[in-house]
């Protein structure tokens, strides 16, 4: 899985690619975790290029969104497609965080 | 006074019966194993015990033996059957045992001068000594009808062996095992043995005075059986002997070898013995006369004496079957 | 048979093959030593042979030419008597050597009527003398000096012979024909003859040198010794009469060759008083004698043989020390590996803390002593290190086991639960994939008539998602127990589970209570998947999916509650996502097609029935591969408030 983040405005992007598992997911934490020491408590993960997530990789998002939060950000998606997509609504993840279509969409949200 | 005198002569007539009559033998000539018979019994007693106190007196070329007798040098002596027989008339010898019956005499050429029968021998150079050994090749020739140049040949075989001779005389006993002690094996030789040619002349024997014989033959025959007892002796134990007669060729400063000795003995004991068993003094009336024979037929001798008048029967009339006293017992 | 250690067998190698070098070495040097010392003693004994030859012909011939000399002389010489007397004298005044002289006439030559005449001068009594040869007594004529000269028509060298009268001293003599000249021309007149002494021959051949033992010897023309150091054999033998004395044939051999005048060498095994010799032979032709040269072999050899001894011995030694050196050496190799064998055996058998041997050689043997001991400290290190994890390990498979157990002992196990009450027949079985999961599933009446039915899944596996699962089925009942919709209670339950959650865990739920008396059913999703409802009459059908979140990530979340009702003979069939996602061997899954299908072939049966039913189809669909998640089903079929069982 690979990770390319970028900065927009006061936002940070995570780009994700691949599959998210229990061996990868520790690296979208990390990831998360570095962007909000650099002071980026507020980040979007575009999740377009995601093939895959499994139970770990949901765990790693609830626990880097639940830090977002209390560090006064919040961590919004985008670009769900396929299985990704599907796993969010039956799993409640589509009730829980803010989705959006598209990164600009997720950017002015 | 008388006692003393008639005790004295008393000593004096029992000495003379009882001790034992010296008596001397000459030898014809240098010790050696040639005479060993005489040696041996003169040094084991053989002489002694037949109460005869007997000394060999060597001979030699200075010395003559029948001259010895006759001077009185001696009271016996050996020498040829023929020197005798042609010595007796000047000197009324008589015999009185005979050892040697086999003339040990012959003839030695070389294979390389090509000789191989007497016939050969025509025209030849041929090697003799003095006269008495000329007799014998001298009687042969004449046979024969052949002639050869005779030289008179020295005693060592130097000429021969030079090639300047193309035969040469020699004993058997003697000069011809000296040609194979010059090296020369019995191959290289041709030999002619006088024996076989018909002219067997018996050689050494003992002899004595006719004057000797008389007066005393009692002697004379102790000294012939004494004489044989030390032959039989000498053939029985021959290292023995020839021990004896080195150490007194030694004793004469005589050249001694003991191969040459050895041999010598060995072959005196074929000529003595001639196939009998033990030594036989006896001459045959026959041996006596043939040789007498061509002694005067040769000229060597004037006259031979009749065998009776020469010959003593040195054993009283017995039968010959007898043994000899001291020679064993067998027949 | 044990091998024998490499210290012997080091030992014995090199030992061999040392001594085959040795014996090679020490052999051949003794062969090349011993042909060089023959050769130099065959050169050695023809150099002395041919010194005495020198010698002796040197004196020789000196005499030989005086008396040629005088022969020519008396050619044309006066007859006269004082002459030739005077010439003989003069003859022996200047020539110190010869010892007596003398001129033979043959019979007649000198004057007619004389058979005899030879005037001879002689030393005697340190003076010379004359006398006159040839009388019936000294037939000079037979005799070799003369004969000799005379039938060869040359000059001769007698053979040796001892004189009486020159007091028994060896003499040899060389006499020469003389001729006159005649009217007739050259006739043969007599022979003149010299005759010297040996005795100047015999000492010096008896001062010649020749090692310590051998000696020198002369022959004359027939192998008669008349030089020797034994003076019995002189004149008395000649070399065949002392091979036929001592039965040596070579000796014979050796005697022809000297006889014949040849010069050479020879080899003898046993000479008496010397033993093995070599003989070197050279002739002095002139007079066809011969000299022999007799050199002992122990003494030719001893050179050779005393180098070979001595070699031999500083081989030897030397071969010893080697083997101790090689003993030693080999010694400090395989005695500390037997120490280190020893030891090593010590701590296979399980004693680690055996104590190595201190092997400070700084060499490859101490480089393995070294090597073993780190080996052993690491040995013993490891083994601890494992010991403990083991021993750790163990405990914590104990406890999960205990564990196990435990969490097992805390779901539903009896079936049926409730005999009495007919209008249920429940059913449901859990096949955790490791030893603890995160499955769970419960039923209960939260009052009389309100039947309370779930099941869920953890996410993760192992010991916190186990324990997870019992604090959440813990709490749902406790939850339950307030009669609370559905909904209600999953909100409920989520926000507990969200408070303190750090390790962010959460779990799919679906709740569903049941009125036994009308048949009702409201139920509530938190991210599990939809159970099947099976109709009597009809077939399964999917209940609604709700979409909403699963419980325990964020507190503050609302459940709505669905409801649908039962009809007597329908059943609920819930089950976790283990039994849809179980993968075959090529990781295809079951999928909710197939539990459609399967349960579709369900139509009426019993709640056990089709949970097996189920269970067997997932097993086959598995085909032995390994189960990777639980699998949980609880079925739950409605009787009717009377129930087809009869009361009591």
């Amino acid at each position: 899985m690979e990770i390319a983040t970028r900065i927009a405005g006061s936002a940070a992007i995570l780009s994700v690619n691949g599959r998210m598992d229990a061996v990868t997911a520790p690296e979208f934490e990390k990831a998360c975790l570095a962007l909000l020491e650099q002071g980026h408590a507020t980040q979007v993960a575009d999740l377009a290029a995601l093939e895959y997530i499994s139970s770990a990789g949901l765990r790693s998002i609830l626990s880097s969104a639940k830090k977002l939060k209390a560090a006064g950000g919040g961590l919004a998606f985008c670009g769900l497609t396929g299985m990704v997509d599907e796993v969010f609504r039956v799993s409640g993840f589509m009730k829980m965080f803010r989705v959006h279509p598209t990164v600009d969409a997720a950017l002015e949200g | 006074m008388p006692r003393l005198a008639a005790a004295f002569l008393l000593v004096l007539v029992l000495a003379t019966t009882c001790q034992a009559a010296p008596a001397r033998l000459v030898l014809h000539w240098l010790p050696q194993a040639q005479f060993a018979g005489y040696l041996v019994a003169e040094e084991k007693g053989f002489y002694a015990k037949r109460g005869v106190d007997l000394t060999i007196v060597p001979g030699g070329p200075d010395v003559n033996s029948t001259h010895h007798l006759a001077e009185g040098k001696a009271e016996f002596a050996t020498m040829f059957l023929s020197t005798a027989i042609a010595r007796s008339p000047e000197t009324d010898l008589v015999h009185i045992g005979q050892v040697v019956h086999q003339s040990a005499l012959m003839l030695v050429t070389r294979k390389a001068s090509d000789i191989r029968t007497l016939q050969d021998l025509n025209g030849r150079r041929v090697g003799m000594w003095g006269k008495d050994f000329q007799i014998q090749p001298k009687a042969l020739f004449q046979r024969l009808g052949i002639r050869v140049q005779v030289v008179e040949q020295a005693p060592s075989m130097d000429l021969f062996m030079r090639s300047g001779l193309d035969a040469v005389s020699a004993m058997w006993y003697n000069e011809y095992h000296t040609l194979m002690s010059y090296g020369l094996d019995p191959d290289d030789m041709v030999t002619f043995f006088f024996r076989d040619l018909d002219l067997n002349f018996p050689e050494d024997g003992l002899y004595c005075l006719r004057a000797t014989w008389q007066r005393d033959p009692a002697t004379a025959r102790a000294v012939v059986e004494g004489s044989m007892e030390g032959w039989a002796y000498a053939f029985a134990h021959p290292e023995e002997a020839l021990d004896m007669v080195i150490r007194r060729m030694k004793e004469y400063r005589v050249k001694a070898n003991r191969a040459h000795q050895r041999w010598m003995l060995a072959r005196m004991r074929d000529i003595i013995l001639a196939g009998e068993p033990r030594p036989d003094p006896e001459l045959t009336r026959s041996d006596y006369e043939r040789t007498a024979a061509v002694l005067v037929e040769q000229g060597f001798a004037a006259t031979a004496p009749g065998y009776a008048d020469f010959v003593m029967d040195a054993r009283p009339d017995a039968a010959k079957t007898d043994p000899l006293p001291g020679t064993g017992g067998h027949p | 048979m044990k091998r024998a250690g490499i210290a012997t067998r080091l030992a014995a190698l090199i030992l061999a093959s040392t001594a085959v070098i040795l014996s090679l070495v020490v052999g051949y040097s003794f062969m090349v030593s011993r042909e060089g010392m023959l050769d130099l003693a065959r050169q050695n004994g023809a150099l002395v042979a041919e010194a005495t030859v020198h010698r002796i012909d040197a004196q020789l011939r000196a005499t030989a030419k005086v008396t040629d000399t005088v022969a020519a002389t008396l050619q044309d010489a006066p007859m006269d008597e004082d002459f030739l007397r005077d010439l003989a004298r003069r003859t022996l005044f200047t020539n110190p050597g010869i010892y007596g002289t003398g001129i033979a006439f043959e019979p007649q030559a000198f004057e007619r009527g004389r058979h005899f005449f030879a005037p001879y001068a002689y030393r005697k009594d340190f003076a010379i003398t004359s006398t006159t040869l040839g009388s019936a007594d000294y037939n000079y004529f037979a005799m070799d000096w003369y004969q000799l000269a005379r039938e060869m028509r040359r000059p001769v060298w007698t053979e040796p012979y001892y004189d009486e009268g020159g007091g028994n001293a060896l003499m040899v003599a060389y006499s020469a024909p003389f001729s006159r000249r005649t009217a007739h021309g050259l006739q043969r007149a007599g022979v003149v003859t010299a005759n010297i002494d040996l005795v100047w021959m015999q000492r010096m051949i008896s001062e010649v040198r020749v090692a310590r033992t051998g000696y020198v010897f002369v022959l004359s023309r027939y192998g008669t010794y008349v030089a020797h150091p034994n003076p019995d054999m002189i004149m008395n033998e000649t070399i065949f009469t002392r091979a036929e004395n001592l039965g040596i044939a070579s000796l014979r051999d050796l005697g022809r060759e000297m006889v014949a005048g040849m010069g050479g060498f020879m080899e003898f095994s046993d000479l008496p008083g010397i033993g093995a010799a070599y003989v070197s032979y050279m002739p002095l032709p002139d007079q066809g004698w011969s000299v022999g040269v007799v050199l002992p072999r122990d003494e030719v050899l001893a050179g050779a043989n005393r180098a070979t001894r001595i070699m031999t011995g500083i081989g030897v030694g030397g071969f010893f020390l080697l083997a101790v050196v090689i003993l030693l050496v080999s010694g400090t190799i395989t005695r500390p590996l037997r120490l280190l064998t020893r030891a090593a055996a010590g701590v296979a058998r399980g004693d680690l803390d055996h104590r190595l041997p201190a092997i400070p050689t700084g060499d490859e043997v101490g480089d393995l002593a070294a090597s073993f001991g780190r080996m052993q400290a690491s040995l013993k290190e490891h083994i601890a290190t494992l010991t403990a994890t083991t021993a750790a390990k163990e405990r914590i498979q104990s406890e999960l086991r205990i564990a196990h157990d435990i969490q097992m002992s805390i779901l539903p196990k009896t079936f049926p639960p409730f005999p009495e009450r007919t209008e249920l027949d429940v059913h449901a079985t859990i096949l955790p994939a490791r030893e603890v999961g995160g499955d769970l599933y419960d039923f209960f009446f939260v009052t009389p008539h309100q039947f309370c039915f779930l099941a869920g899944d953890v996410s993760g596996k192992g010991v916190p998602a186990a324990f997870f699962m019992a604090v959440t089925k813990t709490l749902i009942k406790v939850v339950a127990e307030r009669e609370l919709t559905p909904g209600d209670i999953l909100a409920k339950v989520n926000d507990d589970l969200a408070a303190d959650n750090e390790s962010c865990m959460f779990v799919t739920l679906f709740l569903a209570v049941l009125d036994t008396r009308t048949g009702e059913l409201r139920y509530a999703n938190a991210g599990h998947n939809p159970p099947l409802v099976l109709r009597r009459h009809g077939g399964p059908e999917w209940t609604q999916g709700m979409e909403e979140p699963m419980a325990g990530a964020m507190p503050g979340m609302e459940y709505s509650t669905g409801t649908l009702t039962l009809h007597p003979g329908d059943a609920v069939f819930v089950f976790t996502d283990g039994v849809t996602e179980a993968m075959d061997t090529t990781g295809a899954l079951y999928s909710e097609e197939r539990l459609f299908d399967t349960l579709a072939t369900c139509h009426g049966a019993a709640a056990a029935e089709m949970t097996r039913t189920v269970s067997d189809a997932v097993s086959a669909w598995a085909e032995g591969a390994e189960q990777s998640d639980d699998i949980t089903m609880l079925a739950v079929r409605y009787l009717g408030p009377d129930g087809t069982k009869q009361e009591g």
